[in-house]
């Protein structure tokens, strides 16, 4: 081909004409922003300690299994004559005095598994604990109602489990113009320039050509659209805190995303737990507090629901190194304004009934969680999701 | 053999095959090709990184299977982190410069079929030397022995399973993922055969222990047989069904030949396969068939990260200075060796590929070989300022990956090739009608470039 006839081709392939359909659908979100549903999920990796985070402080098994790791009573801010939360957590008090935070005690799922990956695995992937699944369960929520590959976006540098579909996966991004820089180099525009859809579905390389294309429209997508506000918020200075900071970004700019995956980690906590467990909880509900913050100012806050999980609770008894072993169930924290079951949610779980390994006994499978999210917030049918019906609860 | 044969052969069977190479190939027949294939495979080179610090600890200790203190566990674990990083990278060489080219394109395949992760390396090393080892031997005793291994009875709970309190997760995955597939056995038959599995167990060495008293000496009904089964009757048991032959050779056809099954072809390999397990009669059946070499099948899959990386240091020789950034590297395209998402291991397929890792893998040759450049020079003009963009290139994005990268042996060895040789060499399948238009209306300033052009290119990710 001649350069003449070359350039002619590529300034016709700019006109909108020659742009496969499924490309100007991406072009053509609508931007209405009210009512529009979200969810923010955030995941405490390493298995935080729920017993020294929302704490039974009239219990005396607490005490007595915990002689130099329990809180003392007068370091918990109560909520009620029996239950409070470790002191890092004030900004959560601030939440559940106006009724944004609903806690349910002992979650977990049957024949508890006690290490992380798996554990971790389960939660993510939504399965029984003796199945094993290759997708998540936001990615199959985006198999079965996701649009967009940026219907659900995750605020790292890589995906979770949880967000891979059968088909589809959520996106990965930290900073969305460090990844539309990485996608939009011209040759790449150059070299898709004149396909037309019919053609790329077929076969791998036409895959290959669609999901590059769908990949640099959803770059560019969530760049233009997030740049468009900017946040005069605060946020703590760690890496937690600019996730939540990013997360806000992309909510009140408008960005059509239903899910949003972050996560903090270092809940590990074998030895000397107290200070670890204290710093960490106290990166989580200061971030929480700036970003709840940002969304209220921005209108927003109404329309998003805060899910916070971690794979397992840890063993009641402290071990010899002041800290914790792996256990079972635990407590998961929910953050909206339009909760039905503000506070606690169910009663603290017993001490004294324990199972073969010291460890709790769950109460709620975390798959009830999930569902009532996905039918209730997301209005999906959770069966859909899950691959099975689970029983729903009660707390939007 | 014709040129594109052997090219789709390499490609499979390895990560791509040098233009000497395939020269001195393309005098020979297919037969002599894929028997040379076998020779060159024939030995088994453990892969091993130098874990004597561990070992040290473990015969210090003098009690064999005595616990080990908290603090000592503490060391080796921390040890045991840093060696499981040096192993991914030992892996990825030998990936690269291996002359048993099958046996380890083998030991890959297995290592995602026998899916396993463990946290000591001593463990996870012997896990997979033991992967290579019986890569293409026989089936049957690869299953014993993988049931056998520390890391497995440690991944799948074998060691928790015991007579008073039997533990399944085993018993069912190797029915499940390592045998049968799903929907061929029974509650029943997992739970006859869980208890058949009780005993097995490890010492700190990593040996195989049987722990007699923990094994359920009680008669199990399995597949209508009836009996006091071991571990070993079991899997003899279950590789008389048929059935297991053909789904490891779905498998198999899956991997090296398509991602979409051909019954007729899957049940001719497993006719083959059921007569006596033996892999390599099965994979010299696939490879000297005439099938595997139709049309349909040559350019049509999509490379794993690990062959898309493997098949760049291939071609282009390169070196991280940080070894961690590779390891990020296969995090960021959703493959990191070692360590599995679980144990149904990776899909594979087009579920390689999402909005992240396609853009990455677009970028990636000229992010680690050019500075993160690709020429778009018109033909007629010339990239004058090739060197200054390179250097606004490197500023920009050069920071992310530091490489060292050996761009003279791939210049040697593309010497007597001519560009317009290079798309056969280096792409498995046609370039779409727009992209080559796009390639031929621009200049090919060097090798070098051209180079990185293709590699940039949706089709250098198929194989």
């Amino acid at each position: 081909m001649d350069r003449r006839k070359f350039l002619k081709q590529s300034s016709l392939a700019s006109s909108l004409f020659m742009v496969p359909s499924f490309v100007r659908a991406f072009e053509q979100v609508a931007s209405s922003k009210l009512g529009y549903k979200r969810l923010v999920i955030i995941q405490l990796s390493g298995g935080n300690d729920g017993l020294n985070t929302v704490i039974p402080f009239r219990n005396d098994l607490y005490y007595k299994e915990r002689p130099t790791l329990s809180i003392a009573k007068n370091d918990i801010i109560k909520l009620n004559d029996e239950v409070g939360l470790h002191s890092s957590l004030e900004p959560l008090k601030k939440l559940y005095d106006k009724g944004y935070l609903s806690i349910i005690n002992n979650v977990g799922y049957p024949n508890p598994v006690r290490s992380h990956f798996r554990s971790m695995d389960i939660w993510q992937t939504a399965t029984d604990s003796n199945e094993f699944s290759q997708s998540g369960w936001v990615g199959r929520y985006l198999d079965n109602y996701g649009k967009q590959p940026y219907s659900a976006i995750e605020i790292d540098e890589s995906l979770s489990l949880a967000m891979k579909g059968e088909n589809t996966n959520a996106i990965a991004t930290q900073n969305a113009k460090t990844f539309y820089n990485l996608s939009k180099d011209p040759y790449f525009k150059n070299i898709h320039n004149h396909q037309n859809d019919a053609h790329l579905s077929e076969h791998n390389l036409g895959y290959l050509y669609k999901s590059m294309i769908a990949a640099e429209s959803s770059a560019k997508y969530i760049f233009e659209t997030s740049k468009t506000v900017t946040s005069f918020q605060e946020y703590p200075n760690n890496k937690f805190g600019k996730q939540l900071k990013t997360t806000a970004q992309f909510i009140n700019s408008g960005l059509q995303t239903k899910v949003f995956y972050t996560s903090l980690g270092g809940f590990d906590t074998h030895v000397n737990q107290l200070n670890t467990q204290k710093r960490l909880l106290g990166q989580y509900a200061n971030g929480i507090e700036a970003f709840v913050q940002d969304l209220k100012d921005n209108d927003t806050f109404k329309d998003t629901l805060i899910l916070t999980f971690s794979e397992f609770g840890r063993r009641v008894k402290q071990n010899a190194s002041v800290g914790t072993d792996h256990g079972t169930a635990n407590n998961v924290f929910v953050i909206g304004e339009n909760l039905k079951t503000q506070g606690l949610y169910n009663d603290m779980a017993s001490l004294s009934d324990l199972d073969d390994n010291g460890d709790l006994k769950f109460e709620i499978d975390f798959r009830t969680i999930y569902a009532t999210v996905l039918d209730k917030w997301l209005e999906v049918d959770d069966k859909k999701v899950l691959n099975k019906s689970f029983n729903q609860l009660d707390f939007i | 053999m014709k040129a594109k044969h052997i090219q789709h052969l390499y490609r499979r069977i390895g990560f791509g095959i040098l233009p000497s190479e395939l020269n001195k190939l393309s005098k020979k027949s297919k037969k002599e090709v894929v028997n040379n294939l076998f020779k060159s495979s024939k030995n088994i080179t453990p892969l091993e990184v130098d874990t004597s610090e561990i070992k040290n600890i473990f015969s210090g200790s003098m009690m064999m299977n005595s616990k080990l203190d908290p603090e000592t566990r503490r060391k080796i674990q921390k040890i045991s982190r840093k060696k499981q990083i040096e192993l991914n990278v030992a892996w990825v060489d030998r990936l690269t410069n291996s002359p048993e080219v099958l046996r380890e394109k083998m030991t890959l395949f297995w290592a995602n079929h026998f899916v396993c992760e463990d946290n000591s390396i001593t463990y996870i090393q012997q896990f997979n030397n033991t992967l290579r080892k019986h890569a293409m031997g026989n089936f049957k005793d690869f299953v014993n022995a993988v049931s056998k291994e520390a890391a497995m009875t440690k991944y799948l709970n074998t060691k928790q399973n015991r007579k008073q309190k039997p533990n399944e997760n085993f018993a069912r995955e190797l029915m499940e993922l390592f045998t049968l597939g799903e929907g061929h056995y029974n509650e029943e038959d997992i739970k006859e055969s869980a208890k058949a599995f009780t005993g097995y167990s490890h010492n700190l060495q990593g040996e195989f222990v049987f722990r007699k008293r923990q094994h359920d000496e009680s008669e199990k009904t399995f597949f209508g047989k009836t009996g006091n089964f071991s571990g070993e009757d079991i899997v003899a048991i279950i590789l008389e069904q048929k059935q297991c032959a053909t789904y490891i050779c779905g498998k198999i056809y899956r991997y090296f030949v398509n991602d979409a099954i051909d019954e007729k072809h899957v049940n001719a390999m497993a006719n083959v396969f059921y007569k006596n397990y033996d892999i390599e009669n099965l994979m010299r059946f696939v490879l000297t068939s005439d099938w595997f070499y139709d049309e349909k099948h040559i350019g049509t899959k999509i490379k794993s990260p690990i062959e898309f990386l493997v098949g760049i240091k291939t071609l282009v020789p390169t070196k991280f200075k940080n070894p961690k950034q590779l390891l990020y590297l296969q995090k960021l395209l959703g493959q990191t060796l070692l360590d599995p998402p679980n144990v149904a291991g990776w899909k594979g397929g087009r579920n390689w590929i999402d909005s992240n890792t396609i853009v990455l893998r677009l970028k990636l040759p000229s992010l680690l070989l050019n500075n993160a450049y690709i020429s778009k020079v018109k033909q007629g003009q010339d990239d004058a300022q090739i060197e200054a963009k390179k250097e606004v290139f490197k500023k920009n994005f050069g920071k992310f990956y530091r490489t060292e990268v050996n761009w003279d042996y791939f210049n040697n060895q593309f010497k007597n090739v001519e560009m317009k040789e290079f798309q056969n060499h280096l792409l498995a399948c046609e370039v779409n009608e727009t992209a080559k238009q796009y390639l031929n209306a621009l200049d090919k300033v060097s090798k070098q470039e051209y180079c990185i052009q293709l590699m940039s290119l949706p089709e250098y990710q198929m194989c």
